[in-house]
């Protein structure tokens, strides 16, 4: 088992049930595929700073889980096959550090 | 630039072949890696304020012999730079 880092970008003018549809559908994805979550961060609206498939905006959803190859597996064909997804990265970490969120405006670090 | 240094000292150390008045009498150019010191913040893809200051305006990563980042840490960084330009962050 590792950690795993993956990030989403849904198009921009999904509503927000579909948000939160796609979100939980990630969710129990991960479980489902012998995986564990640890938690979930959505950044909001974001500009992007080139034009991805003609979309200038995007929503960004991001996990951190725990997992082995067959939800990684399982992940990157049910993400390819979304056509509500612009663009995804998974990232394999040793160590996951939960405090710091670097979208959260609250925080404004 | 180590090697310039080296010569000036040697020059210096011998007080009767000293050099002219209008050369600069301290010739330090190398900085210390800004990525290594204590508390450095932290290298990654999420953290874009850091990587905005290692790139120029068209996109490039900036050389480490202008920003005088450490080998070990320049290999880092263009990874994590790549890594944010796949997502569109940068």
């Amino acid at each position: 088992m590792a950690f795993y880092e993956n990030t989403i970008i849904a198009k921009q003018d999904l509503a927000e049930k579909d948000l939160k549809s796609l979100r939980e559908k990630y969710d129990t994805l991960i479980k489902n595929s012998s995986g564990k979550v640890i938690k979930i961060e959505e950044w909001g609206l974001l500009n992007l700073a080139n034009k991805i498939k003609n979309y200038k905006k995007g929503f960004y959803i991001h996990f951190k889980f725990e997992g082995n190859n067959k939800t990684l597996d399982e992940i990157e064909k049910k993400i390819q096959l979304d056509n509500s997804i612009i663009r995804f990265l998974t990232v394999k970490y040793k160590k996951l550090d939960i405090k710091n969120e670097y979208f959260n405006k609250e925080k404004t670090k | 630039m180590k090697r310039r240094n080296k010569k000036f000292q040697k020059k210096n150390v011998n007080s009767l072949n000293k050099l002219s008045l209008f050369q600069k009498n301290d010739g330090k150019f190398s900085k210390k890696c800004p990525l290594s010191i204590k508390n450095a913040p932290i290298i990654d893809y999420k953290n874009i304020g850091l990587l905005r200051k290692y790139i120029t305006d068209n996109g490039k990563i900036i050389s480490s012999k202008i920003s005088s980042v450490s080998f070990n840490k320049q290999k880092k960084l263009t990874k994590e730079i790549k890594k944010a330009k796949i997502l569109g962050l940068i």
